[in-house]
């Protein structure tokens, strides 16, 4: 379903070019990264509401079948209808059918990366549904016909003049100029009459509460609830692993996520969802189906990337991340861009389509740090590595200078003399200690600059560090 | 086999053990939530309604503190003249409202879609975030608080909880509203290059009308 089109170095390399978006990147994930480090820093119980926050989801990942038919029978006494789809076509199919059996001509959506996972824009054009999506951002890259760059910010890869561009062609009357709060409020006039004349509204979920069957979502515009109450019908997407016990374990998650996602407090509007309109209610929808999504993720509670089922996608890890800092998220070519995504895509889409994803990674460890359930991400993204290399998917050329590099390791006569070589040979390339472009590492030397070596190996100064030190010690002895 | 039964049954086959007594598990669930003051944020204030204050303006929501709730009618007229706005008002039909003295200000209970004020109560205030608690109900439309540009809020002082796992434990045994909402500010995004915009699909203005103290 998500599977790139193109590599990911050429979209990499298209993406390291483009200028605009480099500022737009700097922009949003810089803001995030201080106003996270804000909220955490007036929060001095963040580590240990960490430490928590993991032990929650450890917990509901331990009893995952327990939780899930608590749900489902609570959901279910509330009035609500709950589906299972294994995969991204089952649910496709779950959820066209029930749009089609209501003769829904118009949908509205909030916000959802499950959506975009199993491919529901496409479903719904292909059934001929008219879709549209109310999240602010998710409306930007509709009318571009994009798909979202960041899971926080779907469309913080536009320019505002960008923006503007779109909105002019799409809405009647085009808003007057184009600063941002004049477009929002154009945004506002021009969906308001599709929240009200849809017969379908489709949200996702943040949490799933099993002791009350409530789905939660949170957002900070106020659409998901115009996108929920109108229509006759409310469908919820969500995957297995958002479960939480009760309402208070939501709220422990809650004040990790919205601190790591845009370092608030808490969202706007945090709103529990529990079956349709209740006898007597003054407004909601007659219909509540829940779609419960596998799609991999009982895959991975089977093998070593269990962990990664902690994720509450707060987009921390992208944020701080270097590597989707000079390239946005588009370049990764899945639903999940940066470290997290990194990791997903590969369950989704299968290691051969995107390996050089856990290789697009330079392992500083940050996103670990602000992971806030801890999810040891580089850990993870070793072990796509060393399938990748198990499963014989690496390109000829890196497993032969691998295999080289095997061989010489293991005689150490012949590594020492390919060191000295090398070492020495690296400083014709650069001057003043930075090497810029280097014969066959073009694709790395093109954002990067090699420090210049130092024109004696590791070993050599190591061991004539120590032999200076020896005739040191051996100096101050005879004093 | 259905879905429903090949996800469950990968969901065993993954695990070595059997699964714990239900009993077992709510125990373990429960022991997740002990010693709530050491996972979540100190109040700067003494004061439950100062903190709720505290956390609510700093978000935007604008106040008024009233003795009682015969003093709302004037509130609300103040303010709307004060945005400058015509005095009509989208009222929730709850008896507390309605047994009100409107007489200077032209109420109804539909909320229109371009809605300028609307007027509804809040169940509770939660003081670490400073959000207001709503809950769906027969004279309680959730569309009440999302189109009008100008939400208004009576909140009783008495009604003030300290923390999120207070409003929860109020809930524990209550029936679960088909929406309970909290709401935090007024509405607001960020999707256009970072810039904060109020108003963006839900109420632009958040105004609280606090009763008693
Ligand atoms: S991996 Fe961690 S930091 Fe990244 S989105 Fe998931 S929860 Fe947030």
């Amino acid at each position: 379903m998500n599977a790139p089109q193109q590599g990911f170095k050429e979209r990499a390399d298209a993406e390291l070019k483009n200028a605009v978006l480099k500022i737009a990147i700097d922009r949003t994930t810089g803001n995030a990264e201080r106003k996270r480090a804000v909220a955490v820093a007036a929060f001095p119980e963040f580590q240990a509401a960490r430490a928590r926050g993991r032990a929650i989801k450890d917990h509901v990942i331990a009893h995952l079948d327990h939780y899930l038919e608590m749900f489902e029978r609570n959901a279910t006494a509330a009035g609500a209808q709950v589906h299972w789809a294994a995969d991204d076509a089952e649910a496709r199919a779950i959820i066209t059918r029930i749009c089609l059996e209501a003769d829904a001509k118009l949908v509205t959506r909030a916000k959802s990366m499950l959506g975009e996972e199993i491919g529901l824009p496409h479903a719904l054009a292909d059934a001929g549904i008219e879709r549209v999506e109310t999240d602010l951002a998710e409306h930007i890259i509709q009318l571009a016909g994009e798909r979202p760059s960041h899971i926080v910010w779907p469309a913080m890869h536009r320019t505002r003049e960008q923006v503007a561009i779109l909105f002019k062609e799409a809405h009647h009357p085009p808003p007057a100029a184009d600063d941002p709060a004049t477009m929002v409020q154009s945004a506002r006039r021009e969906l308001r009459a599709k929240f009200l004349g849809a017969d379908v509204g489709i949200s996702g979920a943040n949490f799933l509460v099993a002791d009350t069957g409530a789905t939660c979502t949170v957002t900070n515009e106020g659409n998901a609830e115009l996108t929920t109450t109108p229509p006759r019908i409310h469908i919820v997407t969500a995957g297995i692993e958002k479960l939480v016990p009760s309402t208070a374990h939501a709220f422990a998650l809650l004040r990790l996520l919205v601190r790591s996602a845009t370092g608030g407090e808490m969202t706007q509007y945090t709103t529990f969802h529990c079956g349709p309109k209740r006898p007597g209610d003054a407004d909601g929808p007659e219909e509540m189906h829940i779609v419960l999504v596998d799609n991999g993720r009982t895959r991975m509670l089977a093998d070593e990337f269990r962990p990664m089922l902690r994720c509450i996608r707060c987009g921390a890890c992208m944020n701080h991340c270097v590597v989707y800092r000079q390239i946005g998220g588009h370049a990764y070519g899945g639903t999940y861009p940066g470290p997290m995504g990194a990791v997903l895509t590969p369950v989704l889409d299968g290691l051969a389509q995107s390996r050089d994803l856990p290789h697009a990674c330079t392992m500083n460890g940050r996103c670990a740090e602000v992971c806030p359930v801890e999810i040891p991400l580089p850990t993870l993204l070793r072990a796509w590595r060393t399938r990748s290399w198990r499963e014989r998917l690496e390109p000829r050329s890196v497993r032969a200078a691998l295999g080289l590099w095997a061989m010489a390791a293991r005689r150490p006569w012949l590594y020492r003399l390919g060191s000295r070589i090398g070492v020495r040979a690296l400083r014709l390339f650069g001057r003043r200690g930075w090497i810029g472009s280097l014969p066959l590492a073009g694709g790395w030397t093109a954002y990067r600059d090699l420090p210049r070596p130092s024109g004696r190996t590791f070993m050599e100064q190591y061991r004539a560090g120590q032999a200076g030190r020896a005739g040191q010690t051996g100096r101050e002895a005879r004093k | 086999m259905s879905a429903r039964d090949r996800i469950l049954a990968a969901i065993r086959a993954a695990r070595p053990a059997p699964l714990p007594p239900a009993e077992a598990i709510a125990a373990e669930a429960a022991a997740l939530l002990d010693a709530p003051e050491s996972v979540r944020p100190w109040p700067v204030e003494a004061v439950l309604a100062a903190e709720f204050v505290r956390k609510a303006s700093a978000l935007g929501t604008s106040f008024d503190h009233l003795p009682d709730r015969a003093a709302i009618p004037l509130a609300v007229k103040r303010y709307l003249d004060t945005h400058g706005l015509p005095p009509a008002l989208a009222l929730q039909p709850a008896p507390a409202l309605a047994a009100l003295d409107w007489t200077d200000i032209d109420t109804h209970d539909a909320v229109a879609p371009d809605q300028t004020a609307a007027l509804g109560l809040a169940l509770w205030g939660i003081a670490e975030t400073g959000s207001l608690v709503i809950h769906s109900g027969a004279d309680a439309p959730i569309l009440l608080s999302f189109l009008p540009l100008h939400h208004i809020v009576v909140l009783e002082e008495r009604s003030l909880l300290p923390h999120l796992e207070d409003y929860a434990a109020a809930m524990q045994g209550a029936a679960q509203p088909r929406n309970a909402i909290l709401i935090t500010g007024p509405s607001g995004t960020t999707d256009i290059e970072g810039s904060y915009v109020r108003g963006a699909h839900g109420p632009g203005f958040l105004h609280v009308l606090m009763i008693g103290g």
